[in-house]
């Protein structure tokens, strides 16, 4: 679905979009749309519950006066309320009603509207952000799906007397649309065509866009030391991989880079301590934190982002065969310490002890925020409103919980301390890599926590979030790409040079 | 029990305990009894002995037995935040277990303190000398019987040291009566029974009214008691020790004497700890009880919700749909989701009768909050951020750690019922259950009321001996909220 924006013209064909604020105030192109058909908005409203609240809907087919197909008025609350989320989800619910609706243009005229705190031209990008969002759909394997099942929208046009600013600033969304899209789809593949090999190349292919990529195989990360790591995928036939992607976008090329760690289990059986059957197949996302840093780093690349950020993304399947791990087995991980594997389905902590390890040691950076599915806790703990935050620093903490609210990808602090520690203490390693029912994320974070010396450092339990059980605003159901919204504010807000 | 008090000198003392730093370093008065050396020498010999906090270490001289207590030096890494007091209670609780069984009857504890920080001490060695009555016990094993019973705490100003720990004894007791209540089994502890020993707040000026459930129109609360032979109630304690008149804090705990899970029956494995579903309310009393005997200069309630949850042939069934007391409709998809209901009803009550300034729950509400948790910090659910931040930080101060969790319309759609107004809660196993019981209260206290829930499943009982308490109850809740008066509100 293609995003573009006009002058303001009424269209002839497909659907229009105008918006309506609250209590049935009409926008100035609803208000004149009303006059040239003779009051057909007012009355429409009149004879609905439509009364232009934020997220209401009211859909006129064939409007008398009009050469559309559709008229459909979109609330947009009070004025004072409206904010860039609110244009996303606006654009969210023009994509909702119409995008299987038969017609394939749809118009959208944005006005400014008086007491908003965002001009028409910020309005305008974030919808066409919002419909792109809302746009995805993972349909490659749905061979005998009929045409009329299919989206019919092409194209969306906003018109606005700003278009070309507009224009500019939606630019830099869809760079990010795009990465947030490749996040999806690596998220929404099965695990036999996603597999740390084929996804190693996917990360590869970013090399076209600009980004470093450098891909380790088990010889190296022996070599390395990675004990913890190629444990986990020692049951499988897949080779586990360990992919550094970087972005050296500063005007110091050499300056410090922030960096960002991603759990990859690209299929999670649960190795020997085999997970039941009911469910399993949602394991094929459980690479949904590499999934995510994948996608940012395009996201970044695409928009050119002024800074140095490196990616790195640990890459295994959790398989049960006569080559895997036991439990009881002790691994030793890069860092020297020892672990002893009660649970062999506790594994992303594994994976990401020796990842997080390589990357401090190795990057130097200035922060290091790691994303995983980690822990069925963190779903209990907190639904999936909210992903879990972890974290030692309360600075980085803050500029996380403020990039959450902004894109509405929100994550609530977590507590980590000395007393959940001791749940990990093993009787014959240095650490256990389960801490028992109780306080289960936090124990995961603790144990992360072993492998952090004394750079600022955020955990992301993203395992309630990253697939969706239902429609939201910009995120059809299934893979929502978590994550990369946030961390590419996070970048924005506090690391970019302006 | 532990008596205690305070002198200026510790001359002629048979047991005496004194402080060490690490390195070895001796504290004045360890160095008045280190007479020919032989605390220097026991230190070179015994090189396990570091010093740290909570280690002590037994050495017999010619005077008598000397006790050299580990005082750390206060900043390390793990605890530089930790304040001064609760470092004392630590090393306070830990030098009493290690002598309660040693043969010795008194102790004369000389750490070179302050007034307070002794008094502090003295707080510990009485909150860890708490056990279970006796009278569970047919033939207790001597050699298990404590005979520590009594202690002298050494400072340069008894007087003001007295007048310090009166007002911590006072708290003391009021942990030591929640702690009494939640070990008491719920045959013994039944809701009138429960009644009947909340009473006895009465000798210290608090005002006992007990309402009967159904007469009160408590309706969900009748729902969950109506399983047992034992009629469920509401009782009121007013401690009025301020302004006459004053708006009250209001202090409502979840007092299941048994959950069984009623017709949801729990398995044997979740039910074993359910005498103990009464934590919240055994808190509420143990906070009166502490307000009332240090004569704390405010207004207070206490409302408990006294109920037992049992299957029978009059138990409250699943889809059963009742009318609460504040009007709104609930259905019953779990009867063993049984506290939100009575706390419901309580809270309205309170709201509506009481006009408190501020309401705090405290209830064993569910299983997700030790999942989310565990058992180190109870779940804090709270939409006024300047009374979340009193109770974070009275948590901090007392060692009964909070963290606050999310209070949000987002999880509605999992209360929705198709027969009311409300299910009590979700079907789903996965569900963050502990945010959805929080969510469902929210509904029956009126807006404007600052209100918090605090969820202490995983907090009222520990699983392993702590310096302040053995394995079992902690009292939880008592220090919390007798600081957050302290700190917060009185006069």
């Amino acid at each position: 679905m293609k995003i573009a924006f006009a002058k303001p013209a009424l269209p002839t064909e497909g659907a229009l979009v105008v918006s309506v604020l609250a209590d049935g105030v009409l926008s100035p192109t609803a208000a004149a749309i009303d006059a040239q058909t003779g009051g057909l908005i007012a009355r429409a409203i009149a004879a609905s519950r439509f009364e232009g609240k934020k997220d209401q809907t009211l859909l006129l087919l064939t409007p008398h006066g009009l050469e559309v197909s559709r008229l459909l008025l979109v609330g947009l609350g009070k004025p004072d309320e409206i904010d860039a989320l609110t244009a996303e989800a606006f654009g969210g619910a023009v994509v909702a009603q119409l995008q299987a609706a038969g017609d394939t243009l749809v118009t959208v005229a944005v006005d400014n509207v008086s007491g908003a705190s965002v001009f028409a031209a910020d309005l305008a990008a974030h919808i066409g952000y919002g419909a792109k969002l809302r746009s995805y759909r993972f349909d490659k394997y749905r061979t005998t799906e009929k045409k009329d099942e299919k989206p019919s929208v092409k194209k969306v046009v906003i018109t606005l007397d700003d278009h070309s600013d507009a224009k500019r600033e939606y630019a830099l969304l869809q760079s990010v649309a795009e990465g947030v899209f490749l996040t999806r789809d690596l998220a929404s593949e099965p695990a036999n065509v996603i597999f740390p090999a084929s996804l190693a190349a996917q990360a590869s292919a970013l090399t076209e866009h600009g980004l470093e990529v450098e891909v380790l195989g088990e010889k190296q990360m022996r070599k390395l030391g990675m004990g913890a790591l190629l444990g986990v995928g020692q049951g499988s036939e897949c080779e586990s991989q360990m992919v550094v992607l970087r972005w050296n976008g500063a005007e110091d090329k050499s300056a410090a880079p922030i960096a960002f760690v991603g759990k990859g289990v690209t299929f999670d059986s649960g190795g020997i301590s085999i997970k039941p059957a009911a469910g399993m197949e949602d394991m094929k996302w459980d690479m949904g934190g590499a999934a995510v840093v994948i996608g940012l780093m395009k996201a970044l690349a695409l928009r050119k982002a002024r800074v140095n950020v490196v990616g790195v993304v640990g890459l295994v399947e959790n398989m049960p065969s006569g080559t895997a791990q036991r439990p009881g087995d002790v691994v030793t991980s890069m860092s020297g310490q020892t672990i002893e594997v009660i649970n062999t389905d506790a594994e992303g902590r594994l994976v990401l002890a020796d990842a997080l390890w390589y990357t401090q040691g190795q990057f130097k950076p200035k922060i290091m925020v790691d994303l995983a599915t980690l822990t069925g806790a963190i779903i209990i703990s907190l639904g999936d409103a909210y992903a879990g935050l972890f974290s030692n620093d309360d600075d980085l903490a803050n500029q996380l919980l403020a990039a959450g609210k902004g894109v509405g990808e929100q994550v609530w602090r977590m507590p980590l301390g000395e007393p959940y520690d001791k749940q990990i203490k093993s009787d014959i390693a240095d650490m256990k890599n389960t801490g028992g029912r109780e306080g289960g994320s936090i124990t995961a974070a603790m144990f992360l926590k072993r492998f952090v010396n004394d750079v600022k450092w955020a955990h992301l339990d993203i395992a309630g979030v990253t697939w969706a059980k239902k429609d939201g605003p910009v995120t059809p159901k299934g893979a929502t790409a978590f994550g990369v919204r946030l961390l590419d504010r996070l970048v924005a807000e506090n690391y970019e040079q302006k | 029990m532990l008596k205690v008090d305070f002198a200026a000198a510790a001359a002629g003392a048979q047991a005496l305990a004194v402080g060490v730093r690490p390195g070895g370093v001796l504290g004045a008065a360890a160095q008045a009894v280190n007479t020919d050396g032989i605390l220097t020498r026991a230190l070179a010999t015994l090189k396990g002995f570091k010093g740290e906090d909570e280690e002590t270490l037994s050495v017999f001289t010619a005077d008598g037995l000397r006790v050299l207590v580990g005082l750390g030096d206060g900043d390390e890494d793990d605890d530089e935040d930790e304040p001064e007091a609760l470092r004392l209670r630590r090393i306070g609780g830990s030098l009493f277990i290690d002598l309660a069984d040693s043969g010795i009857d008194h102790l004369t504890v000389a750490l070179d303190l302050p007034a307070e920080l002794a008094a502090e001490l003295a707080y510990g060695m009485r909150l860890r000398a708490w056990r279970p009555a006796a009278r569970y016990q047919s033939k207790p094993d001597p050699d298990e019987a404590w005979t520590l019973t009594a202690a002298t705490i050494v400072t340069d100003d008894p007087t003001a040291a007295a007048a310090h720990y009166a007002r911590l004894d006072a708290v003391a007791e009021g942990a030591a009566l929640a702690r009494d209540l939640v070990v008491a089994p719920a045959n013994e502890l039944t809701p009138p029974a429960f009644v009947e020993r909340v009473k006895m707040l009465e000798s210290l000026g608090v005002a006992v009214e007990v309402l009967d459930a159904g007469r009160a129109c408590l309706t969900l609360l009748q729902a969950v008691g109506q399983g047992s032979q034992h009629p469920p109630c509401l009782v009121v304690l007013r401690w009025t020790g301020g302004k006459p008149g004053a708006a009250p804090l209001a202090f409502v705990g979840k007092g299941i004497t048994f959950d069984t899970g009623g017709l949801s029956i729990k398995d044997d494995e979740d039910m074993d700890e359910m005498k103990g579903d009464m934590a919240g309310a055994a808190a509420v009393v143990g906070t009166l009880h502490a307000l009332a005997s240090r004569k704390a200069r405010v207004n207070a309630v206490g409302v408990l919700a006294i109920a037992e949850n049992m299957p029978s042939g009059r138990s409250l069934r699943p889809g059963d749909v009742l009318r609460s007391y504040a009007g709104l409709t609930v259905e019953v998809v779990d009867t063993d989701a049984e506290g939100r209901l009575v706390l419901a009803d309580a809270l309205a009550y309170t709201a509506a009768t009481l006009a408190p300034r501020v309401m705090i729950d405290l209830a064993t509400l569910t299983g997700a909050v030790e999942e989310t948790l565990g058992r180190h910090r109870a779940g804090l659910f709270c939409a006024d951020d300047t009374l979340a931040d009193a109770l974070f930080a009275a948590g901090e101060a007392e060692d009964e750690a909070l963290w606050r969790l999310p209070l949000t319309d987002r999880y509605d759609e999992a209360l929705k019922s198709l027969a009311a107004d409300l299910r009590n809660c979700s079907w789903d196993d996965d569900a963050p259950d502990a945010l959805h019981a929080a969510r469902f209260l929210q509904h029956f206290v009126p807006e404007g009321l600052p209100w918090a829930h605090l969820d202490i499943a995983g907090t009222s009982e520990q699983e392993e001996d702590g310096p302040l308490a053995a394995e079992g109850p902690k009292g939880f809740g008592v220090r919390l909220l007798d600081r957050l008066v302290a700190d917060a509100f009185e006069e």
